[in-house]
């Protein structure tokens, strides 16, 4: 695994267009405790170029949301080639698929994320793999999060998963420095935010400094 | 868009953009011919391979030239359109188009209708409209996504006016994701993963599915993918499938592209 554990990450997610991308991108400080995420609507829309752009201007850990569900080499391939450090896969992919991307990871050096968006029961969906990945990441969609309000980040996941499972904890889905505070508190090891980077202002480099106050 | 009591092919396309435009060139001119912008595609090269793929369509209908009129009016002729001839010589072709004086159906001959195969899980509206924008008739959601998306989805194409494709895959009860749904999507693929498929030869495409959504459903239309043969492509449409989708048949043998298309168009209707 390429990162690193007891060490707390603050994985900044973007969604916009390329250039609004790189423009973020061009005013984060630099700290290996930042992960930078290419999301998915940038690979969607700008294929594989959208990872190896940002690749050429920083020397980041880049994430590359490929959010897989079936033809996992291929991805993996993709990703490793265009300079990520680590793609996910979608926990709701046939049990195939995910044992696939794992191995595939392991054998391009590049680190697994599983991402639980929409699994009920993600403690048994990772008992039904051959082996774990090397992150897990428990997620509130974005249209979860606005068209259903009293829909919770499911924290108490984070401790069933880390008793059972050798892994590192992502949450994704809470943007205010409350939900930051208290994925930490929770024993997250990932944090994953976009809102505040969906556009690059004058604040983008302060923000991302007070993100990784927050997150030690 | 799509009629009913129609048999369509959807040719997956997976290759490289070189490779698809040969492919595309050797294609037989058929509205029951559905194009799809394959997953693994639209990851590599992003929009510009929807884009890409309707510029080769219309080159290979228009040639390399559009200024060719002589060459245009032949391939509108061998169609037996000719009554296109004149609008197309008079300019603008897409303006006719708006205005009706193209039917549907011969106009589907010289529009390719594309699905991209997005396969969103969340956040679709920035893809769905790429997607339109770069000249897809359809877009693809996963039914594994949270209800939330799949709503969002289905209303998102409404409004844009392109046909929503909701995909199966990994989905054990199809039947109950649509009865939860506000709206009901265009087609229901069903689905088995390549994958799946590979590293589980167990696993079947679920055909009895489809007489349970269509008895409910009056407007769905079904598609089936996963085929690996003509045979079997065929025995899904068969099946009482709307369309019929090929993916590893067509893109491990491009030079077959046009003998098993042919063949598929001849044995159905």
């Amino acid at each position: 695994m390429i990162l690193k554990r007891n060490r707390k990450y603050l994985q900044i997610a973007l969604n916009s267009t390329l250039n609004e991308a790189i423009e973020i991108v061009r005013k984060l400080p630099f700290s290996e405790r930042v992960l930078i995420e290419v999301g998915t609507p940038l690979i969607r829309i700008y294929g594989k170029r959208a990872i190896s752009e940002i690749r050429a201007l920083v020397p980041s850990y880049i994430v590359a949301d490929t959010k897989c569900v079936d033809l996992a080499s291929r991805d993996i391939k993709m990703a490793a080639a265009s300079g990520a450090q680590a793609a996910t896969c979608l926990g709701v992919a046939p049990v195939e698929t995910i044992n696939r991307f794992i191995k595939d990871c392991h054998k391009a050096g590049i680190d697994s994320m599983v991402d639980m968006m929409n699994v009920k029961d993600p403690v048994s969906a990772l008992k039904s793999l051959e082996k774990a990945p090397d992150v897990v990441i428990i997620h509130r969609g974005v249209d979860e999060t606005e068209f259903s309000k009293d829909k919770q980040i499911p924290f108490y996941q984070i401790n069933e998963i880390k008793n059972n499972f050798d892994v590192l904890l992502s949450v994704a889905g809470g943007d205010t420095i409350d939900e930051v505070q208290r994925s930490i508190l929770n024993s997250a090891d990932i944090v994953v935010v976009w809102k505040d980077f969906y556009q690059s202002t004058d604040e983008t480099k302060d923000l991302a400094k007070e993100f990784l106050k927050e997150i030690r | 868009m799509l009629k009913r009591n129609t048999k369509y092919l959807q040719i997956a396309f997976n290759r490289s953009l070189g490779e698809i435009a040969k492919m595309i060139n050797l294609l037989p001119l058929s509205d029951r011919i559905i194009i799809e912008a394959g997953y693994p595609l639209i990851k590599n090269y992003g929009t510009d391979a929807i884009s890409s793929i309707r510029d080769f369509w219309y080159q290979k209908f228009f040639g390399p030239q559009e200024k060719n009129l002589s060459t245009k009016s032949f391939k509108l002729e061998m169609l037996g359109i000719p009554d296109l001839k004149d609008l197309l010589v008079k300019g603008d072709y897409f303006k006719n188009i708006f205005q009706g004086k193209i039917s549907p159906q011969k106009s589907a001959v010289i529009d390719p209708y594309i699905v991209a195969d997005l396969k969103c899980m969340d956040r679709a509206f920035t893809e769905v409209e790429a997607a339109k924008g770069a000249g897809a008739q359809a877009a693809t959601c996963l039914g594994l996504a949270p209800l939330e998306t799949i709503d969002a989805f289905i209303e998102k194409c409404e409004e844009i006016k392109i046909d929503s494709f909701l995909d199966m895959l990994n989905v054990e009860y199809p039947f109950e994701v649509l009865s939860k749904l506000k709206n009901l999507p265009k087609v229901v693929m069903l689905h088995r993963g390549v994958d799946e498929r590979e590293d589980n030869k167990d696993k079947e495409i679920p055909y009895h599915q489809i007489e349970r959504i269509k008895g409910t459903y009056d407007d769905i239309l079904i598609a089936v993918a996963g085929g690996e043969t003509v045979r079997e492509a065929i025995t899904g449409s068969f099946n009482d499938a709307d369309i019929v989708i090929v993916w590893k048949l067509v893109n491990e043998n491009p030079e077959n592209i046009v003998e098993i298309t042919k063949e598929f168009l001849g044995e159905t209707k």
